[in-house]
């Protein structure tokens, strides 16, 4: 465990470290405080407007963070052959690959804990209140986020860096877009059975990343949801298992792999 | 090491059947519940990847409120078609837009029309749906109900009963204005539910003493308590003089007294039906009425348009929002407006022909008159459901049960109104109907004099 530690504290020293990752950070820092600008772009839906935005933004910015800090982690360390050097220790591959994961999964926590503080302190200037339910969604985007880091570690042991971007940035597309799928197809009369099978054998397949946008109640107000806290829970393990799926596939090709 | 890995395969299969289980059973239900945007289908056909790539990157409402600013310009040019689109698309994006739900309701419901202003209600159903789909996506709030209500009540005019069924889902949301809460009983008198407006009213002017009582210093509590009482005066007033009352008395009081509605009055109509050039139609006819106010309905369409009942369109046939109506179908109405007893107009659909496409081979022009959308002044004389109002030859009760109304329709054929073969403009046939008891009319300096409504025994 003190190993797996030692090499996630050592990645988040590198992405904090890492230009490209802080310039994302502070281009996403900036589009949340020119957020309340935009909000007066909607007649009676200032707040609407401004709070979809901003949740908007942590979550895009979170997402190419998630990708940029993930995708070159492990080929970097091959590139740079320092693979060489931390596997000659009494170091384990697994053990290299989950701290590497941790690292990074610890790296965007910081950011995104940055991210959703400046948000409510935007909140805060520009409604007055402190708008604890804003916290809410961006604590699910954090799981989001780590399950998407963990579809571009397992791509990241045997494709190159750029291959791995679009393929895990696809998925994470296709990922957000299963649900409304689902729903739309299951509701339409003109759907086919087989279409529906498709699509719900591509739900259980693909990483459902739309689980995580629970956004719609908290940017409209009046909607009643009875046991939020019981969907919170059920994604949050949701995720895990998917995260589980993908560090074990990953371990097994990494094993196996030549560097 | 062997070991190793089949343990790992098996704890990779046993986390993907876990999450499987965990998606389809308690996720997915949950998130289409509570989470999605959009609370059912909107259907997204129609939307480019790029509109659909804003959707997913968490911006909705974002977008949204940028191209609703967008479609402000297109209504100031006037460029109505454009609107329709991004209404959709707007709704689609962010669910919660009421304005654009009720802006786009109105719109589409409202807006596009002939030369003549005349509203082309092929669009009316789909202004329908958009308002139960807004209403289905908005449920917390009175507004979509109300705004759909207002349809009903308003533009379509007729089916009273829907306008009462939406009003009353709006008044079930704690957010319903007071002030709002009269159209109930309006439209609860306009359906023929003449009890249960009275009674409306009541509760209403209770509630509005006890805020008039709470709150003294708001002026609006005060406006809306004179216009209650004033409301319930003028309506206590007509239940007695259009013998509502004394009707349901049943004491024979109703039938031998001295009541607006009692005896019937005989409206005396005919009509008459010239195509006078190729989708040009001029209608005369007979009503037996002096006050202004009057007027009759006169519906063009194709015989086999899909009609729920006559001299309308099914209004409620979809639940989705269809932004083209069809455009191989004609269904023209007019409103016959009666001056000195006749009216007499010229309806030229030569200029629309997206409008009356005539595409059909036969026709159907229908008469119709429903005292439930007379004005009030009217309606003292024929009742609320046309107890006061008979005709010799066009009263029917059938097309409109519960209700007296006068009906009747001719058929007309597609060469006929192009003015082709036989009836071609030139040395052809003048197509002319006529109903039995059409008697020409002869000018006469009065027709164009407006005689000042007089309520009791007018016209007689």
């Amino acid at each position: 465990m003190r190993v797996i530690w030692s090499i996630a504290a050592t990645t988040v020293g590198e992405a904090v470290r890492r230009r490209v990752l802080l310039i994302i950070l502070l281009v996403g820092l900036l589009l949340l405080t020119i957020a309340p600008a935009l909000g007066q772009l909607s007649a009676r839906q200032e707040t609407t407007v401004l709070k979809g935005f901003m949740l908007g933004m942590i979550q895009l910015t979170s997402a190419v963070i998630a990708l940029v800090l993930t995708v070159y982690m492990i080929p970097n360390e091959i590139e740079r052959r320092t693979i060489y050097t931390i596997l000659s220790k009494p170091v384990q591959r697994w053990q290299f690959l989950l701290g590497k994961y941790f690292g990074a999964v610890l790296a965007l926590a910081l950011m995104m804990s940055l991210m959703t503080a400046v948000q409510l302190l935007i909140f805060f200037i520009q409604q007055g209140e402190i708008a604890m339910e804003l916290a809410r969604a961006p604590a699910l985007f954090f799981v989001q986020m780590s399950l998407l880091a963990a579809v571009a570690i397992f791509f990241s042991t045997f494709v190159s860096p750029l291959v791995n971007f679009f393929l895990s940035g696809g998925i994470y597309l296709v990922g957000s877009v299963l649900s409304p799928l689902v729903d739309t197809l299951a509701q339409s009369r003109g759907t086919t059975p087989a279409a529906k099978i498709g699509v719900q054998v591509l739900s259980t397949v693909v990483p459902n990343f739309s689980s995580y946008n629970v956004q719609n109640p908290i940017i409209n107000p009046g909607q009643q949801i009875q046991n939020e806290s019981w969907y919170y829970t059920m994604v949050t393990v949701y995720g895990l298992f998917y995260v589980g799926i993908l560090l074990v596939a990953g371990i097994l090709i990494f094993d196996r792999r030549e560097v | 090491m062997r070991t190793k890995r089949t343990l790992l395969l098996v704890l990779m299969a046993a986390f993907f059947v876990g999450q499987g289980f965990l998606h389809h059973s308690a996720i997915f239900p949950r998130w289409r519940k509570d989470y999605s945007a959009n609370q059912g289908s909107l259907g997204t056909a129609g939307l480019n990847p790029d509109q659909l790539l804003f959707a997913l990157i968490g911006l909705r409402e974002f977008v949204a409120g940028i191209l609703w600013v967008r479609a402000d310009s297109f209504f100031d040019t006037g460029n109505y078609d454009a609107i329709l689109p991004i209404i959709r698309l707007v709704t689609w994006l962010d669910p919660k837009q009421i304005d654009v739900y009720a802006t786009g309701m109105w719109h589409i419901g409202y807006n596009f029309t002939d030369e003549d202003q005349r509203s082309d209600r092929r669009y009316i159903p789909s202004a329908l749906a958009l308002g139960k789909e807004g209403a289905r996506q908005n449920p917390h709030t009175y507004e979509m109900f109300f705004e759909t209500g207002w349809m009903w009540y308003h533009k379509i005019d007729d089916d009273y009963d829907r306008a009462v069924e939406w009003f009353l889902k709006a008044h079930e949301r704690p957010d319903m204005l007071p002030a709002r809460k009269n159209l109930l009983s309006n439209a609860y008198q306009r359906a023929g539910e003449v009890d249960k407006a009275a009674e409306l009213y009541f509760d209403l002017h209770k509630a509005a003493v006890k805020r008039v009582q709470n709150e003294p210093e708001v002026f609006g509590h005060l406006q809306n308590l004179e216009t209650l009482e004033n409301n319930l005066d003028t309506m206590l007033v007509r239940m007695v003089q259009r013998g509502y009352v004394a009707k349901n008395r049943n004491d024979g009081s109703f039938e031998t007294g001295a009541y607006d509605v009692n005896p019937p009055f005989d409206v005396g109509f005919s009509a008459k039906v010239t195509v006078v050039e190729p989708r040009v139609i001029q209608i005369e006819g007979t009503w037996n009425v002096l006050p202004v106010g009057t007027r009759v309905r006169a519906v063009l369409r194709d015989a086999d348009y899909e009609t729920d009942k006559a001299a309308a369109l099914h209004w409620d046939k979809t639940s989705s929002v269809n932004l083209d109506p069809p455009r191989d179908k004609t269904f023209m109405q007019e409103q016959l407006f009666v001056k000195n007893r006749r009216f007499n107009r010229t309806i030229d659909m030569s200029k629309d022909p997206t409008m009356y496409p005539f595409t059909s081979k036969d026709y159907v022009l229908e008469f119709y008159y429903n005292p439930r959308s007379a004005p009030p002044h009217i309606q003292d004389k024929f009742g609320w459901s046309g107890e006061g109002m008979t005709d010799k030859n066009f009263l029917n009760t059938e097309v409109r049960p519960g209700q007296r109304v006068v009906y009747t329709k001719m058929s007309l054929t597609r060469e006929q109104l192009l003015r082709q073969g036989e009836w071609n403009p030139i040395d052809g046939k003048v197509p002319i109907l006529r109903t039995k008891n059409y008697v020409e009319a002869g000018q006469s300096a009065q027709d164009d004099l407006i005689i000042v409504p007089q309520l009791r025994g007018a016209g007689q």
